[in-house]
Order: C-alpha cells, then sequence, then structure tokens
C-alpha cells in the first residue's frame, strides 16, 4: 500500500476524533482570542497600534495558541498505548510524522480563520488588510511550526511533565521563524511592497526545509521506547 | 528459505535497560504453526522479548529471524503479518468499536476494510455495540475488541502478552475459541503469562523465563501436566 494512503488513514482517523470532539480547534480558537482581548485592553481600547507591534499581538496569540493543540494530539495516542499499536503497523515512523504534521497544520489553518479576523477587529482599524501578502507569511509559520512542533511533541509526550516541557523546546526552537514572520507581517500590516514581505518569505521557507527534513529523520528516534 | 528452516529463528538475544540487564542470550527457534506459550514471574523479561520480537525494542545484542529475514531488513512487511495484544487495549477511545477496527484494517491495506471489521466483530460477539465509542465499553468488551484488533490483519504471527488478565470467563472463552481458530489454520503464537493453567490449556510448547533466561523449553506432550506447576517454581529457585 502507498505511503500517502497511510497517511491519509491516519490523518483522516485525527480529523475525524478532532471534528468529533473538538476539543483542541476550541481551546486553540478560544485562548488565542483571549490572548487577542486581553492584549486589546492593555494596549488601551480603540488606540492605535503600530505594524510593528501589531504583528507582534497577531503572533503571540498564534503561537502561544497553537502549543494547546500539539500537546493534545500526541497525548491522544499515548492514551492505551496506541502509538505502540501504530509502531507495530506496516506505516513507517515517517508516516506517521507526515500525518500528524499534517493535522497540526490543518488545526492551526483552521484556528487562524477565528484569529485573523478576531485581530482585525480588535486592532486593524489603522492596518492594512493585505490578504495576500499575509496568506504566504500564516501558512509557511504553520509549516514551520507544525513540523517543529510534532517533532518536540513526540520527545516530550514521552515525559512525566509534557505539558511544560513542549513550550520550554520548542520556543527557542522557532523563534528565528517567529522574528522573520514579525519581520514580514509588519511590512503587510504597513501595507508595503510585496517584494519586502518576500525577503523574509525566503529564509522562512528554507527553515521550513530544514526543520521538516531533520523533522523527517530524527523522529524515529522520537518515538520509540530505546 | 527451506521446509524445515524455523518461521521464527531468535539467537543470542540480549537486551539492558541502562545498568539493568532484562534478556541474558535467549536463544529459540519456531516451526510455523507452534504456539509457544512462556511462562515466568514479573521482571522475568517475558515482556521485553516480545516487544523486540514485535520490533518495539531493539535488542543491545543477538538477533531475529523471521521466515529467514532479518527484522532489520524490511521491518514494515513484516508487521504486515503481525498481531500483538499487550497491556494495553491499542484502541482510540473517542472512536466507535467499528471505527477502531476499520482504521487498523485500512492501515494494514485490508481489502474492505469496512467488510473485515464488521467479520471480527460478529466473531468476538461485538456486532451489537459497533456504534458505541470505544470508551463506553466494559473492561471485558474492551478486552475482546483488543483481540479483534489483533486480528484484523490476519496475521501470521500473533504476539499476547498477559491476554486473560482482567477479563470475564465470556471474554476468556472468546479468546480461547480464536486462538484454537487461528492454530488450526497454522499461525503461529507466543504467549507470555503467569498464569499456568490457562497458558497449557492451548499451546503446544512450554517454555519458562527467568531472569532473563529462557531456562526450560518442551513440546507439550513431553510435559506432565500435573507436576508442571512443581517443576516451574523448581526452575525458579534453582536460579
Amino acid at each position: 500500500m502507498s505511503s500517502l494512503r497511510q497517511v491519509q488513514f491516519l490523518l483522516g482517523k485525527d480529523l475525524r476524533i478532532e471534528l468529533r470532539k473538538k476539543e483542541s480547534l476550541v481551546s486553540m480558537a478560544f485562548f488565542g482570542a483571549l490572548i487577542l482581548v486581553m492584549l486589546n485592553i492593555a494596549s488601551g481600547i480603540g488606540k492605535q497600534v503600530a505594524a510593528e507591534n501589531g504583528a507582534g499581538i497577531l503572533w503571540v496569540a498564534i503561537i502561544f495558541s497553537s502549543v494547546l493543540g500539539l500537546g493534545r494530539v500526541f497525548a491522544r495516542e499515548k492514551e492505551n498505548g496506541c502509538v505502540a499499536a501504530l509502531l507495530i503497523s506496516p506505516i513507517s515512523a515517517g508516516e506517521i510524522y507526515a500525518a500528524k504534521a499534517l493535522v497540526n497544520f490543518t488545526l492551526m489553518c483552521l484556528s487562524e480563520l477565528v484569529l485573523v479576523p478576531v485581530f482585525y477587529v480588535l486592532f486593524g482599524a489603522q492596518l492594512s488588510f493585505a490578504p495576500l501578502s499575509l496568506l504566504p507569511i500564516l501558512l509557511l509559520v504553520n509549516l514551520g511550526f507544525s513540523t517543529t512542533g510534532t517533532l518536540i511533541s513526540a520527545i516530550s509526550a514521552g515525559t512525566r511533565r509534557n505539558e511544560v516541557l513542549l513550550p520550554i523546546l520548542l520556543f527557542p526552537l522557532i523563534l528565528p521563524l517567529t522574528v522573520l514572520a514579525v519581520k514580514a507581517t509588519t511590512a503587510a500590516l504597513a501595507a508595503k511592497p510585496f517584494a519586502i514581505v518576500l525577503e523574509q518569505l525566503e529564509p522562512m521557507a528554507a527553515f521550513c526545509i530544514i526543520f521538516t527534513t531533520a523533522g523527517y529523520l530524527l523522529f524515529p528516534f522520537a518515538i520509540r521506547e530505546d | 528459505m527451506s521446509e524445515n528452516s524455523p518461521f521464527l529463528s531468535i539467537s543470542g538475544l540480549c537486551k539492558s535497560y541502562g545498568s539493568r540487564v532484562a534478556l541474558r542470550g535467549i536463544d529459540l527457534d519456531l516451526q510455523r504453526g507452534e504456539f509457544l506459550c512462556l511462562f515466568g514471574p514479573n521482571g522475568a523479561g517475558k515482556s521485553t522479548l516480545l516487544k523486540i520480537i514485535a520490533t518495539l525494542l531493539r535488542p543491545n545484542a543477538g538477533q531475529v529471524r523471521v521466515q529467514g529475514y532479518d527484522l532489520k531488513e524490511q521491518p514494515e512487511q513484516y508487521r504486515s503479518r503481525l498481531g500483538m495484544v499487550s497491556h494495553q487495549s491499542f484502541v482510540y477511545q473517542d472512536l466507535t468499536v467499528l471505527e477502531n477496527l476499520e482504521f487498523y484494517a485500512a492501515l494494514y491495506g485490508v481489502e474492505q476494510p469496512r467488510q473485515r471489521a464488521l467479520q471480527l466483530l460478529e466473531q468476538v460477539n461485538l456486532a451489537d455495540r459497533y456504534d458505541m465509542p470505544a470508551a463506553n465499553l466494559s473492561r471485558g468488551m474492551q478486552q475482546r475488541l483488543t483481540i479483534a484488533r489483533a486480528l484484523v490483519n490476519d496475521p501470521a504471527l500473533l504476539l499476547l502478552d498477559e491476554p486473560y488478565t482482567g477479563l470475564d470467563e465470556h471474554a476468556a472463552s472468546v479468546l480461547r475459541e480464536q486462538l484454537q481458530i487461528l492454530h488450526d489454520r497454522k499461525r503461529t503464537i507466543i504467549m507470555v503469562t503467569h498464569n499456568l493453567r490457562r497458558g497449557m490449556e492451548s499451546a503446544t510448547r512450554l517454555g519458562i523465563l527467568a531472569r532473563g533466561k529462557l531456562v526450560y523449553l518442551q513440546q507439550k506432550e513431553a510435559v506432565d501436566p500435573s507436576t508442571f506447576e512443581q517443576l516451574y517454581f523448581r526452575h525458579l529457585e534453582a536460579l
């Protein structure tokens, strides 16, 4: 059976559970929106925010809320030893990694469908709405975050302090991606030409390639017991 | 591979967890269709041995060959014909009984996964609970679902780690029945347990594992069931 079909089965199973329980998605969207509301109150309701601050606020909400989803995807596999069932099945560790990263990527995209409009409602009065510039930034961060996060959540899922260890290990690793995303988003929110956004997108794409490859290669060691 | 070559061949298998030695050089050959029951006290290395055969753990030394192939070569192909019942159910609590079996059947590349899942539910008497979330099943029913899950790919090699633990009489009889069907169809089975009575019921070969060593291995016909318990304790005390 093709690898793609096996990834599809695993992805389909995870999304089916998520759509039924809505545990990760609701908590991600709710927590992210809560952060945006708190930062809106802190910066003064109705006050104008600069593009730099706006970009920082958006990414704080997305990154912090996305960690909730990451932890849950692997915690579900740990229940009843289901991860062992996957490891003794014909699916390879690389295929498990691809499926889990795709689940995280999908959850991030869906939560951003809520968070980006909330951000614009709360902070967007003076900011440029540039969906074509913002979309590639969001997709690249989602890709980089989900691939790196999948590896780290597999490592931390095997420990007793999973919830604490995951952000401690993950945030330093994705710092370069976050910094580049904030710069690119600042340019997009300030309605600067796309060429300026593109300058940040290129290293972001490089980050994604490096971390996706590293994640794929290291995942079999992270997920095994020995 | 010749006709007489063993289906499963284990040689010099060693495994340590840090300074604690779990297996000290296990050698074992099994022919296709044999049903080996390994007895041993807690910490004897029974689960470790099964985990290595299932490719969940890597040995520190030694080799496991199945049908002539080293487990390290083409593990995915080997695993497609492997089944395992462990201490844990391997069942997704948020999926229904049917969805669980259908998912595993699809993952193993079974043709018509839904039909296979429904067939197995009939076999383990869970057909009337097909749409129930696995989380809502009783312990015995969960165990029956676990047995069905392990059989989803019609395994050539079935590994059972204390499968009778927590089973009610009904679930135990379902398991016995399924094991008999598999044995009649020449499937190779390895079961580890410390329940001597249950283990002796269906096995064709009996072994005793103690302190990481296979200290006894014999065909069941050569063993007197009435004295096996004494023999078992004698081997444990000798170490």
